[in-house]
Parts: C-alpha cells; sequence; structure tokens
C-alpha cells in the first residue's frame, strides 16, 4: 500500500453542528465497480459479520469501526446499486438498498451514507448523488480512485463539487492506508454538524462534472485509453472474442476443479481417518455408523465441495474486478435472450458442468432477478460430474459389449441432453413460473482494473462461511436421515438381515408398481433412494445390494452380477432397455442434497427447492418410461 | 433514428427514451437518459448488444431491443470509436 497523502483532501462541509449521539451506522453506498469493496476493507480491515436489518432478507455485511472521537460505529456493505427511486423489482440491488435505507430511517437509528463515487465516471455517479440528496439522507461522498484518476492526467475540485451538490466531500485513494481516518473523520464531522444543510438535490450532474473536473493532460491516461481499446479491439471481436471467451471460461472452469480436486481429497482421507479411528476405537456397531457413515459422511461431503467453493469465488472476483466479466457478458448475450436469459447466466451454466453448487453460488452475477432464478432451476439439469460414476456403471453393464466409438456416442448424448432439456426449461419457466416483467440489458462495461488481493480474499472466505452455515447443516442433516433408511430395519420385516431388511428396502418393493413400467425392480429403487442426496451414492448403494465389497472404486463385479441376475423364469432382470432407462432417469433427475441446500440458501425459502425436486423428478420418471417403453418398441432388449 | 440503427463510431444524442416508466428511469439512473451523448463503438454478432461510450464517461452493453426504443439524432462530429 502506497500513502499518497495528496489523494486526501480537508471535506467541504455544510454549516451547523449538532452534538453527537447514539450508535452510528455508515452506510456505503455506490454504483457497482465504485470502489465500495476496497473502501469497506480499508475502513474495516476486512471484519465481515451478518447485520440483523428488519425487512432484509438478504445478507448485509458490516464491520465495527472506532471513530475518531472513540465512539463505536458500524460500517455496512450495501450491494452496489444505480438507483434508490427507480426500483424495477424489490429483490434487485436497488430495490435491497432502498428497503434497507427506509429500515433505517423507520429504525430512528443513526445514520449517515457514505456514498462512494468514482470520479473518473463522475457525471455517472452524480446521479446517485442527488436521489439521495432527495431521500433527505445524510450524505457524505467519497471520490475514490483518486490515483487512478490522477494517473489519468485529471483533477477534482473537491471543494466546487461540495458547493454544487451541498454536501461533504473527500477524495481518497482505496488503496492509502490513510484512506480510513480521512472518511471517518468526515462522516463524524458531518454526524455532528447535523444535514439540514444539505442540497436539495436539483442538480444538473453533466454540468457539475464538466464544471468540477479539469483535464490537465497525461500521456499516461493517452496510453490507457489506447491499451483499453486494443484490449476491446480483441476481447470483443465479433469471432476472436467469443472463441477467447468460451476458452477463458472452459480454463477457469477446468482451473477450479483441478485446484480444488487435491484439496477435496485430502479432505475426503481426514473424514476417511476420522471414520476409521472411530470404529477401531469403538467398535462397529450402530452408535458407530450412524456417527461414521451419518454424521461424517455428511461432514465430508460439505468439506469436499469446500476447496471448490473457495476458489470458484476467488476465480469469480478476479473476473468481475478486472472487468472481463461484463466483457463476456456482453459476447454471449445474444444467444441465451434466445431463452430468456442473458450473458450473465452463461457462467454460471458452464459451471454446473462441474458442479451445480458453486454454480448456484456464481449466480450472484445475474442482477435481474428473475433470470437468476430461470438460471438456478435449471442448474440442476447440467451434466455434473457426480452422474459420472454412474453413468459409467450403466454404460459398463449394459453396452460394455459394444464398441468404445457407441459408448462414447450415448455418454456424449446424456451432455446433450442435460443441456438441451436445460434449454428448453429455461425457455418455458420464462413464459410461465418465472414470468414477468426483467431488467433491460444496460450492463455497465467497467475500466480495465487489477483486481486487489485482500478484497477477493474476503470475499472468499466469507463464500466458505455461508457455504459451511447453510448448506453445510442441511447436507449433515440429509445424511443422517438417508442412514436411517438405509440401516433401520423395517420393523415387521421378514426380508434377510441387512440393507434388504432396511426402511427403504421396504419404500422401494412399495413403490415397484410404479417405477416397473421403466423397467425398475425393487433393487435399482433402493439404489435411488441411496443415491437421493448424492447420486454419486448410487453404485455404492447397488454394491451393498449384491454384496459387492467397495463396488464405488471397482464397479467390475457389480456389472457383472447386474448382468447376471435373472428372474425365476431365466430372463435377465436388467436389460439395455433398462440401462437406458436408468440413464434417462439420471440425467433428468435433482439427485443431490447439496444442490437442494444451495437453492433454498439462495433463494431464501423452501419453495423453490421443493419445485426443483418436483420438476425435475417428474420430468426423470417419464423419461424413463418413455425411454423404456419406446426402446421396446425399436425391438431393443 | 433509433439506436440500434446507428453504425459504429457515430456520435449521437438521445432524444427519447420509449420504454415504459420503471424501465426508462433506470436505464436513466444506469445513465442513459434524454439529452446524453453517446459514441457507438462495436455491436457483438447475431443481432447481439450494442457497446456505447457516454459523454459522462462510462461504457455499456445496451441489447438491441433496448437500443431499438432509444430515439437519436446523429450529432454534427462523427468521433472516432
Amino acid at each position: 500500500m502506497s500513502a499518497e497523502p495528496s489523494c486526501h483532501t480537508e471535506p467541504a462541509r455544510p454549516s451547523g453542528r449538532t452534538p453527537l449521539e447514539g450508535a452510528l451506522t455508515i452506510a456505503l453506498a455506490g454504483r457497482p465497480n465504485s470502489g465500495k469493496s476496497s473502501l469497506y476493507n480499508v475502513l474495516t480491515g476486512g471484519d465481515a459479520h451478518v447485520g440483523n436489518y428488519p425487512g432484509i432478507t438478504v445478507e448485509i455485511l458490516e464491520g465495527n469501526v472506532t471513530l475518531p472521537s472513540g465512539a463505536n460505529a458500524i460500517v455496512a456493505d450495501l450491494p452496489g446499486f444505480y438507483s434508490v427511486e427507480a426500483t424495477v423489482d424489490a429483490a434487485t440491488d436497488e430495490g435491497i438498498a432502498r428497503a434497507f435505507l427506509e429500515a433505517m430511517k423507520q429504525s430512528g437509528r443513526a445514520l449517515v451514507v457514505v456514498q462512494v463515487l468514482d470520479p473518473t465516471r463522475l457525471a455517472l455517479g452524480l446521479r446517485l448523488t442527488a436521489e439521495l440528496l432527495r431521500a433527505k439522507l445524510p450524505l457524505v461522498v467519497v471520490l475514490t480512485h483518486g490515483d487512478v484518476l490522477t494517473r489519468e492526467g485529471h483533477t477534482v475540485d473537491v471543494a466546487a463539487l461540495s458547493d454544487a451538490i451541498g454536501a461533504p466531500v473527500v477524495l481518497v485513494n482505496a488503496r492509502d492506508v490513510a484512506t480510513k481516518a480521512v472518511v471517518l473523520a468526515a462522516v463524524e464531522d458531518h454526524r455532528r454538524e447535523g444535514s439540514e444543510a444539505q442540497g436539495s438535490g436539483r442538480l444538473d450532474a453533466a454540468r457539475i462534472a464538466k464544471a468540477v473536473v479539469k483535464d490537465v493532460g497525461s500521456a499516461t491516461e493517452l496510453r490507457r485509453r489506447r491499451m483499453t481499446e486494443r484490449l476491446d479491439s480483441v476481447l470483443l471481436h465479433p469471432l476472436v472474442g467469443p472463441v477467447l471467451f468460451v476458452g477463458i471460461m472452459a480454463l477457469l472452469f477446468a482451473a477450479v476443479f483441478l485446484i480444488a480436486d487435491p484439496a477435496s481429497n485430502l479432505m475426503d482421507r481426514l473424514v476417511g481417518l476420522a471414520r476409521a479411528w472411530l470404529a477401531s476405537a469403538f467398535g462397529k456397531n450402530l452408535v458407530t455408523s450412524f456417527i461414521a457413515d451419518g454424521l461424517l459422511g455428511g461432514a465430508g461431503t460439505v468439506l469436499a465441495f469446500m476447496p471448490q467453493i473457495v476458489i470458484l469465488t476467488v476465480a469469480l472476483e478476479l473476473l468481475e474486478a478486472s472487468g472481463y466479466l461484463a466483457r463476456g457478458a456482453f459476447l454471449v448475450d445474444r444467444l441465451l435472450r434466445l431463452l430468456g436469459l442473458s450473458g450473465r447466466s452463461f457462467l454460471p451454466l458452464l459451471m454446473g458442468h462441474a458442479c451445480a453448487v458453486p454454480a448456484i453460488a456464481a449466480t450472484r452475477i445475474v442482477r435481474d432477478p428473475r433470470e437468476r432464478l430461470t438460471t438456478i432451476l435449471v442448474l440442476p439439469l447440467m451434466t455434473c460430474s457426480a452422474r459420472l460414476p454412474t453413468y459409467g456403471l450403466v454404460l459398463a453393464t449394459f453396452f460394455g459389449h459394444r464398441s468404445a466409438l457407441f459408448r462414447a456416442f450415448i455418454f456424449v448424448g446424456l451432455y446433450f441432453a442435460g443441456i438441451l432439456t436445460a434449454l428448453v426449461a429455461s425457455w418455458v419457466l420464462r413464459r410461465t413460473a418465472t414470468k414477468g416483467k426483467g431488467l433491460p440489458l444496460v450492463l455497465e462495461i467497467p475500466s480495465y482494473r487489477v483486481p486487489q488481493p485482500r478484497v477477493v480474499l474476503r470475499k472468499a472466505g466469507q463464500a466458505a462461511r455461508r457455504f459451511l452455515r447453510d448448506v453445510g447443516t442441511v447436507i449433515v442433516a440429509v445424511a443422517a436421515v438417508l442412514w436411517v433408511l438405509l440401516t433401520v430395519p423395517m420393523p415387521g420385516s421378514t426380508a434377510a438381515p441387512g440393507i434388504e431388511r432396511s426402511v427403504a428396502a421396504s419404500v422401494g418393493r412399495a413403490i415397484e408398481p410404479a417405477t416397473r413400467p421403466a423397467g425398475f425392480d425393487w433393487r435399482i429403487n433402493v439404489g435411488l433412494i441411496g443415491s437421493f442426496g448424492a447420486r454419486e451414492v448410487m453404485v455404492g448403494t447397488m454394491g451393498v445390494i449384491f454384496g459387492v465389497e467397495n463396488a464405488a472404486d471397482d464397479p467390475a463385479p457389480l456389472t457383472t452380477r447386474l448382468r447376471e441376475t435373472r428372474r425365476p423364469d431365466g430372463s435377465p432382470v436388467y436389460t439395455t432397455r433398462t440401462g437406458l432407462a436408468l440413464l434417462a432417469f439420471f440425467v433428468l433427475a435433482c439427485q443431490c442434497m447439496s444442490t437442494i441446500a444451495a437453492i433454498k440458501r439462495e433463494t431464501g425459502s423452501w419453495r423453490w427447492p421443493a419445485f426443483v425436486m418436483a420438476y425435475t423428478y417428474a420430468l426423470a420418471y417419464v423419461a424413463a418410461v418413455l425411454v423404456y417403453q419406446v426402446s421396446a418398441v425399436f425391438g431393443i432388449v | 433514428m433509433m439506436l440500434a440503427d446507428a453504425h459504429d463510431g457515430l456520435a449521437v444524442r438521445i432524444t427519447a427514451i420509449e420504454l415504459e416508466g420503471e424501465a426508462a428511469a433506470w436505464i436513466g439512473a444506469v445513465g442513459l437518459h434524454e439529452g446524453e451523448e453517446l459514441v457507438v463503438l462495436r455491436r457483438a454478432v447475431l443481432g447481439g448488444p450494442l457497446h456505447v461510450r457516454t459523454g459522462g464517461g462510462g461504457e455499456f452493453a445496451v441489447a438491441r431491443e433496448v437500443a431499438g426504443k432509444i430515439a437519436v439524432v446523429p450529432l454534427d462530429r462523427s468521433d472516432e470509436p
């Protein structure tokens, strides 16, 4: 961090004084990319916890600070927004900001709004300033990117700007350590002096910007503009741009999972060691099985996802902060618009092919709430990596005698079936469940900037904590319930001891009449119940049913057992048609408690996870029955 | 003429935004409002968005259907993008 005192100015402020009283909330407000996150980091040192604001359903992060007088204050980090007057939807950042400010007004808590404003785009930011003044909010304007302004060869007359808008203004460089003292002093001064003398908010933003920003000429600025233009001419080129975008996204997607994989394996190994220790220390009994297979199994799933969440957040923050993400959205917008989505949905949809959980978190980059919800709802249809073990088992069992090319063809077909269904589902949802007015696509394309590591890491830490708290608890709970279903014997059952006598087996037999049209017997039903929480569990569960040890690691003996299973009349129980129906089911069903928990977290209710379960299972069942029945018509056995 | 019809490199001024109230207010807050001067920098392929630079220093991607509802008049000068 560099100390650049020249970046700071003493605030020009309106007259009048009132005594400082009560705990103060400093609400950081500003347009996206205005430098708000950097300023929050400087003010709070990265301290962040979720604030409790009545009427606000989304997380508002806040940190504690000490004002120059020694009094304590809270810094609340509002989402980036453009307006508090024009709110298209309550779930947009604009709606959230307005709800927060209204809630603060109603609560009577002491408040100062600090508007973070990028002076290199002053006229744009002053429109929000006018709105905040019209809302009679106590306002301090902080011009960030003071260093960038200087490099670009501009100066800003802070005193003239303060006079013109009627509110205190300070110019800072958010990377500078002195910034904290300057901003907090300005806030405390304004609180002491009162906001009665503030401007009315009737101001001509363009005229003021033209009057107060002076171009002092700079070769650096000329070079920067040329560099931006050169970069844009390549990155936004009609042909080269989309190819580079897909390449960069694929690289990011691969990197997230390649880097996360060893860390996930390590987490897995640690949980495995804990389970082994538990068994050796207390012996194998129902209680240790519940703790080891139920609770620790669930905890293992949570920890295995954690590296992906952290690395994905870092990658997304880097893309967003560098200014590239908005450019990517520009490139692919048209294609996704046909389906009721926009360019911003591309990255989550791509990520969904590895894992829906981080992809659902990644939908936060989609500003339009209806579009974001649609993306979340179709994400479970993407072919995630957890489907692969089951695809492998089914392909080896039912298509092992076919050529590798044939199996590869089916494999690719499964991927495209997921994509196609997701696109059709998106088209349908935008005309039904998520129908409604969306935000018109006017996407700000920010300047290229070097991301700040501290800000990026802070956001990654927050994402990890949120995941543990919101998703982790649900995963562990569902894992415990599944353990009970697969382990506890059904009262009165006369089946052989073990999984065949379990509650899950009884349920599997009970639903057999309904699943028979899809070619599924009770054993496959138990496998499906076992994989309700995580689809990759299907192979291991089938292994337990057929008495095959370690089927998840080596499925070959299991495939043999499945092929050789016969009915009393000698006909095979599982045929190619069963395999095809099973694949159709797995392509469509959302068998993933982590995904369900992630949807609950992102949508804030159980309504949408229930909707996803209902529509994906209904689609999966209908598709499995159709595939099983229609394949018979084509003479497949 | 409409913004969607402006060719790359053309400098224009917004004369009217023919979107309904809330949407017009929102894009106005974002930075596209009556009287604002723009330069069309480029457009994405297959009817994708326009990339414009405003007099206020901002750059935006504007969906073609939104650009079709923004009435503009060409300015005397034709800026380089």
